[in-house]
Formats: C-alpha cells, structure tokens, sequence
C-alpha cells in the first residue's frame, strides 16, 4: 500500500516514497508461481471437493477442463520390466482437473470408480447450470411441473384438460 | 478441429476412437476424453482425441450436459475396466452398436 511508509518531511509533499512493488491483489494472483505448475495428486473424496470448489470459483470467469484418461500409472521402464516377466499390468482411470493455474488429479480403480461417477455425475449436475434449456413445447403444457425437459421418450397420452 | 454436430454421432465414434487404442503396441494409452466448462459462457466443449484423430463436440444446452453424464458412465467402465468389457450392460445406449469385437455372448458367426 502506498501510504504505509513513512513520508519524509524535508521534502515537499511531491517526492512522496512509494514501495517498488505496489502491486494490486491481481496483479499479484496472475503472477506465476512455482507452484502452480505441480500436479497433486489426491485421494478421489479430497479431490471432488476440490473440483467443486474449482466450479464455484469460476462462475464469474474462467474454465474447468476435466481430462479423463486410462493409465496404468507405472513408468514406461517398470512396465517393460513388468510386461517381460509376465506381471498383468493393472490399468487405472486417471482424471486430472484444471482451472487453467491449479491442477488437481487423482486415480480410479475399478472399485473406484463407480462410487467416484455418481459423485462425479452429482457435482456436474449441480454446477453446470449456465447451459440453456430448451423450450419445445409451448403449446402442449402437458403435466404440471415438468421443468426437466426429459423428452427422450414422447409421452404416451397427451394430459386430460 | 474436427466438430460433430450430432450427438449420437459423436459418443459412437468416440467410443469407437477409445475401444481402439493400440495398448500393445507401446503399452502406452494415448487417448482421452476432455470437457471443457465455462459458467461465463455458458459453454460446454467435450474432446475425445487418441493424439492423431481428435473428435470435439460444443454445446450450450442442459439436455447435452444430461447425454454427457451417461457418456461419462461409458467412459468410467471402459477406462477403469478395459476397452474390451461389454459396455451394454453399463447403459442401454451400446444396444444399437455393432458386436463387441472380442467378447461375443456365445455364438461366434
């Protein structure tokens, strides 16, 4: 801040100190860190909470990508080593998520990974309401309360007036 | 960047893109499967790319985001399980796909 530092009185007022860096709150965020380029790696519940979090931070601005890969996490050497002394190489889901300066990942098995989709399925559901939904049918006000639009199946009658 | 309008048309190729992974050549899976969000936008941008062919998808709708979901199941099984598992039983949407190429019910034509 620039009035933190103390001003000197022998001069007139304007050769007022500044600090070098005065830099504002943003500017300091955009700076890149270290930091930022590491990958965790976390455990699937700290990791959904995290994404979440990565949704409701870029509701203003910004992006969430979500990578879903299949990877047996091993290095191409330890696989060879692996493969040549006929260990079955067990091959896991790996799902990496970024809001374009933190990346968090973390890894499914099979066992896993059931549980982690319905979560996973919860949180997008829950996020991704920016998306439009469509209006078909005006006319037809057919059922009340019907504001999912689930229309892949017509409906079978049309409703009684 | 290759965009498929059709929905449909999308999740088989890509599917099909992701069940032909070539693990025994390198012993290394190249392809993925990326989504893409923005809430300011009100975007959703789906890619599925083995690093040779890349499929994208771009949407603004709800319903798209729901087709997704059922997507991402397919994607879930095949990934954590294998590109050969028997995918129809996740989702009825693999009912209209051809045969599985390995693991067929029984008889074999």
């Amino acid at each position: 801040m620039v009035g933190s530092l103390a001003q000197p009185t022998h001069l007139p007022p304007y050769f007022k100190l500044r600090k070098v860096s005065s830099k504002s709150a943003r500017e300091r965020e955009r700076e890149p860190s270290l930091f930022a380029f590491a990958m965790v790696l976390l455990q699937p519940d700290p990791f959904l909470n995290e994404l979440t979090s990565m949704y409701e931070r870029t509701t203003e601005r910004g992006s969430v990508w979500v990578t879903l890969k299949r990877s047996s996490m091993k290095s191409k050497a330890k696989r060879n080593k692996m493969t040549s002394a006929g260990e079955t190489i067990e091959y896991r889901c790996l799902v990496r998520a970024t809001d374009g300066k933190k990346t968090i990942s973390t890894v499914l098995s099979a066992k896993d990974h059931l549980r982690f989709q319905a979560s996973y399925a919860t949180i997008l559901k829950a996020h991704m309401s920016a998306l439009k939904k469509r209006e078909r049918r005006d006319k037809k006000k057919a059922g009340d309360g019907q504001t999912k639009q689930e229309d892949l199946k017509k409906p079978p009658k049309k409703s009684s007036s | 960047m290759v965009y498929i309008s059709s929905w449909d048309e999308f999740a088989e190729r890509s599917i099909q893109l992701f069940r032909a992974d070539p693990q025994s050549v390198s012993c290394v899976l190249t392809s993925r499967y990326v989504m893409k969000y923005r809430h300011c936008d009100g975007k959703l941008v789906l890619k599925v790319t083995d690093n040779r062919e890349c499929l994208k998808f771009k949407t603004d709708q709800a319903q798209d985001a729901r087709k997704m979901e059922k997507l991402n199941n397919i994607f879930f099984t095949l990934m954590a399980r294998g590109p050969d598992v028997d995918i129809s039983e996740v989702s009825g949407k693999e009912q209209s796909e051809a045969q599985p190429t390995k693991k067929g019910r029984g008889r074999k034509q």
